[in-house]
């Protein structure tokens, strides 16, 4: 009985090997050949616009604070029309860790993951990415929300003007 | 003392607590959002509902409401009540706004965590929001009145709590508007404290408008450095900026709420101009050099010039900690003892303060129960202004507050006010008998716990020796009467309570000559004390002056060897405050320029370096160990200074944001009390009063009090100015010792005739409050 497996095991792969030697290759020729990766993917941080073309970022923090590997850091200013924005925004992709929890966090629908994984360097400073490197020009994958429309606040629409929302009281106003 | 049971736990409480109390006593939260301790409850949230099982008032209750029982049964989180708490969160979020991500309470909010807590957490409700237009409150608050939820804390806080009469509710139904009746500066000195205590994002530091969350901020217990009263508050910082500072909880000294000078008075640590790199004339050294050089140096003078060549300053700004340093440093050197205080009638009222009247100080915690406060030459906005919101406590609670001052004195309660010269003052207070002597000293017998307050800039040493008289003479065997001192800076007790009895005066010892090297630790007697110029005079005769600091005074850039000190909030020190309350604060930040600063704005430098850009301040009690090659932990001197001072019993035992322990009593000291001098004809007595802000000189390197700085104005009494025949507005000229200065005349009928009434600021220097009595001559300018 040992004489037929010492057999079998001696000969099975071989004919694996033969067997596959014909089939289609499906190792890809990575850089040459590049290919789709998923929708979901998740990999380099962006920071995307409104359909208005306004930065939706509002350095609201919430991203640094879902980080578990701390590579968020901001600061928050605010511009003349009273819109809060990122004065600075850094992501430190040489600690990042593609976990996605920033976009989970984000109530703006700002920082949003891209299938761009090609982040390999040999300098640690250049994957540091700054506001600049971050912000794109369109809404990512989120088209259509824009959050100052819903925030009660007077910066895309002006007090009391979003759909959501009755116009201002009168507070001296006597009537019933 | 009822106990009941609450979710089947027994607790005893005192009586005259709610069942909202007793439950925080046993670590159930209720949620609430109109109860504040306080302010006491109004029951408008009607968020903190329970089930009274047994009791007088059984069923669903407001538990801030309802007094504790005993044998009463109450549950919390029983079917009825919970969903009453989650109904009421649900409509007190209908006309709320979606933007807390925009919102700086995000965080912090009472609201975000009460919506959770009762378990809300879609909206199911479509109709529209509610909206509001904001009205601009001034530089320190910002409104965004959609996120109110009406729960009145602001006005409770503003109106009943501080007095403030500029700020309240309008309107009716659902539109109840929480605001002025016209845009403009929120007017009260306490206008800070409605951010506190707003439980949502309607009110919101405007100094730290969108600059860091709750959670990002490095924040510790801090004693507020402003001024002698020694506030609790908890600065927050981050990325080496001080961003902003709230209101700490401490009951034997400010309760929950501090003054806008403290709150937004600490820009002092960031300050543009603050030095922060070692300098020393003419030769490149490192700290330690530096440290080395100055050890040698002073030891070869004390021994080719004798004990006077160098000359040690300490001051009330620095820690207890770094004053007694600078006395074990003095006797390492074999010089002779410091002086704590370059202000010398300051020092001397503070060493009244903290011997002859330690048996009897009063905490401001004593002061807001008692019903009859007397204020004898003090005036509570400016020298301290946490006493005025106690002093309103005292009127809300049927109390009487009298004040004899010469100064046209606000205070956010009703009061009496005799407006009395300083001379008349002495001579009311030294009075053996008098209509108004014995009408006070009656009402002060027939009191059930009186409180003096002495104003030490005004009364001086002499001033408030009278006033423990007086103390003494109305007290009785049920009760003393307690006293209170306001003093100069925030560590002046603590500076005077380490002191020797008798010391030359600093100007005395520059002016012989014989002092070659003076040391000064944290202090700028420029600007700290009366005479700075004759002080800049004295100065050219010296060959060294070395200088410990943390604020751009001009002296620290005078001097030929300056060493960097840490400011208060970053490091760790003790500060004593007037009632003799020994209080520590811990480090919120390290030195170091901000990275707004070193980023000009934008992201922080991309580079690698190994120190921190500006972080060469250390703390003076370290660089003052450094001197003496000591190394010990900060803990292990406490040991050695209580050893040495039994007075400071329990200092090893203090803890950062605990109460405080109060010094322990000492015997009297003689003072010697200089007679008040004669006035020339013709001339006024001449009042310096500290300013309400930019006086202290931590405010005013405080850019952000800009605001509320005062302009320089010279105040008369109409009869006084009628006789010199200006009227109000006129250019006029002010004489005195300090010389001739120029400002804006304004009249008061409140001010006492017979003074002239200045402000010291950041415009005139170099008249500094709490000098000896002097006298002025006021004239129209003229014109060449």
């Amino acid at each position: 009985m040992h004489l037929y497996r010492d057999l079998r095991g001696t000969l099975q792969p071989f004919w694996v090997t033969l067997r596959n030697m014909f089939r289609k290759p499906v190792t890809v020729q990575y850089p040459e050949q590049r290919q789709q990766v998923a929708e979901r993917y998740r990999a380099r941080l962006i920071l995307t616009r409104d359909p208005d073309g306004e930065e939706r970022c509002v350095a609201c923090h919430l991203c640094s604070a879902a980080c578990p590997v701390d590579c968020i850091s901001m600061q928050a200013t605010v511009a003349e029309d009273g819109r809060r924005y990122a004065a600075w925004f850094r992501i430190n992709f040489s600690r990042c860790i593609f976990c996605g929890l920033c976009t989970e966090a984000c109530p703006t629908l700002a920082i949003q993951v891209t299938g761009d994984f090609e982040l390999a360097g040999r300098d640690p400073l250049k994957l540091v990415y700054e506001k600049e490197d971050l912000l794109v020009d369109h809404c990512g994958q989120e088209p259509d929300y824009n959050f100052y429309r819903q925030a009660g606040i007077a910066v895309a629409a002006p007090r009391g003007g979003n759909p959501t929302e009755s116009a201002p009281e009168d507070p001296k106003s006597l009537l019933p | 003392m009822p106990t009941l049971t609450i979710d089947n736990q027994q607790v005893t409480v005192a009586e005259g607590a709610t069942v909202l109390e007793a439950a925080e006593q046993l670590g159930i939260i209720v949620p609430h959002f109109c109860y504040h301790k306080a302010l006491g409850a109004v029951g408008a949230c009607r968020m903190c509902a329970v089930t009274v099982v047994e009791g007088a008032q059984k069923g669903l209750q407001m538990s801030c409401l309802i007094p504790a029982e005993a044998g009463m049964r109450v549950t919390t989180g029983d079917p009825q009540s919970t969903s009453f708490r989650a109904r009421v969160g649900e409509w007190l979020m209908l006309n709320h706004p979606h933007d807390c991500p925009v919102c700086d309470e995000g965080g912090e909010c009472q609201l975000q965590e009460m919506t959770i807590a009762s378990g809300h957490g879609i909206r199911r409700y479509a109709g529209k929001k509610r909206t509001y237009n904001n009205q601009q409150l001034g530089p320190f608050i910002v409104q965004e009145m959609n996120r109110c939820i009406q729960c009145y804390r602001c006005v409770r806080t503003y109106q009943d709590y501080c007095g403030g009469r500029d700020f309240g509710v309008l309107g009716s139904r659902d539109r109840v508007f929480f605001g002025r009746f016209q845009a403009g500066m929120l007017e009260s000195d306490f206008s800070g404290n409605i951010v506190d205590a707003c439980p949502t994002g309607v009110f919101t530091d405007k100094t730290y408008r969108f600059k860091s969350r709750y959670w990002d901020l490095q924040e510790a217990p801090s004693i507020c450095p402003h001024c002698s009263l020694g506030c609790a508050t908890i600065p927050g910082g981050r990325f080496r900026e001080l961003q902003r500072v709230r209101s700490g909880i401490n009951q034997k000294t400010n309760g929950y709420f501090i003054c806008d000078r403290g709150r937004f008075g600490s820009g002092y640590v960031n300050h543009p101009e603050r030095p922060r790199q070692l300098h020393s004339r003419g030769r490149e050294l490192n700290l330690a050099e530096a440290v080395r050089w100055l050890d040698v140096q002073a030891r070869e003078l004390l021994e080719q010039q004798g004990p006077e060549a160098v000359l040690l300053l300490g001051s009330n700004r620095a820690s207890l900690e770094s004053n007694w340093l600078l006395q074990q440093w003095a006797i390492d050197l074999g010089c002779k003892v410091p002086l704590l205080s370059a202000h010398i009638p300051r020092h001397q009222a503070a060493q009244v303060a903290a011997f002859d009247f330690s048996d009897r100080l009063a905490s401001l915690e004593q002061l807001r129960s008692s019903d009859l406060v007397v204020l004898f030459g003090a005036d509570p906005l400016a020298e301290g202004p946490t006493l005025a919101l106690a002093l309103r406590q005292v009127v809300r609670a049927g109390g009487a507050v009298i004040v004899y001052d010469p100064r046209p004195l606000e205070l956010p309660c009703e009061f009496d006010h005799q407006s009395l010269t300083p001379v008349q003052l002495h001579e009311l207070l030294s009075a053996e008998k008098g209509p108004e002597i014995d009408r006070l000293c009656e009402l002060l017998q027939r009191a059930a716990q009186p409180v003096l307050v002495g104003g030490g800039d005004l009364l001086g040493a002499g001033g408030l020796l009278k006033l423990k008289k007086l103390a003494k003479r109305v007290s009785n065997a049920e009760r003393a009467c307690l006293l209170l001192p306001l003093l100069g800076a925030a560590n002046s007790f603590g500076a005077a309570l380490l002191s020797p009895a008798e010391q030359d005066d600093l100007l005395t010892r520059l002016e012989t000559g014989r002092v070659k090297m003076l040391v000064c630790l944290e202090t700028d007697p420029l600007l700290e004390a009366p005479q700075g110029e004759r002080f800049a005079d004295a100065l050219a005769k010296l060959d060294e002056l070395v200088v410990f600091d943390y604020l751009p005074t001009p002296l620290s850039v005078h001097a030929s060897l300056f060493l960097p000190t840490c400011a208060p909030l970053e490091t760790v020190g003790t500060f004593v405050n007037n009632g003799g309350r020994m209080q520590r604060f811990a480090p919120v930040i390290e030195p170091g320029l901000p990275i707004a600063v070193t980023g000009d704005g934008d992201h922080p430098p991309r580079e690698f370096l190994s120190a921190t850009p500006g972080d060469e301040p250390r703390p003076a009690w370290q660089l003052l160990q450094w001197l003496m090659d000591d190394r010990r932990e900060l803990s292990q001197l406490h040991g050695q200074m209580v050893a040495q001072l039994p007075r400071l019993d329990g200092l090893t035992e203090l803890r950062p944001g605990d109460s405080g322990l109060r010094v322990r009593n000492a015997d009297e000291r003689s003072v010697i009390v200089e007679d008040l001098p004669e006035q020339p004809a013709g001339t006024l007595q001449l009042l310096v009063s500290p300013a309400r802000y930019g006086s202290d000189l931590c405010s005013r390197f405080s850019a952000k009090l800009t605001p509320r700085f005062s302009p320089a104005i010279l105040r008369l009494n109409p009869q006084d100015a009628a006789e010199r025949e200006l009227s109000a507005g006129d250019p006029v000229v002010l004489d005195c010792d300090l010389g001739s200065f120029k400002f804006c005349l304004q009249l008061s009928e409140q001010l006492a005739a017979g003074c002239a009434l200045v402000e010291n600021s950041g415009a005139f220097p170099h008249l500094v409050p709490g000098d000896r009595l002097s006298f002025c001559a006021v004239g129209a300018e003229v014109q060449l």
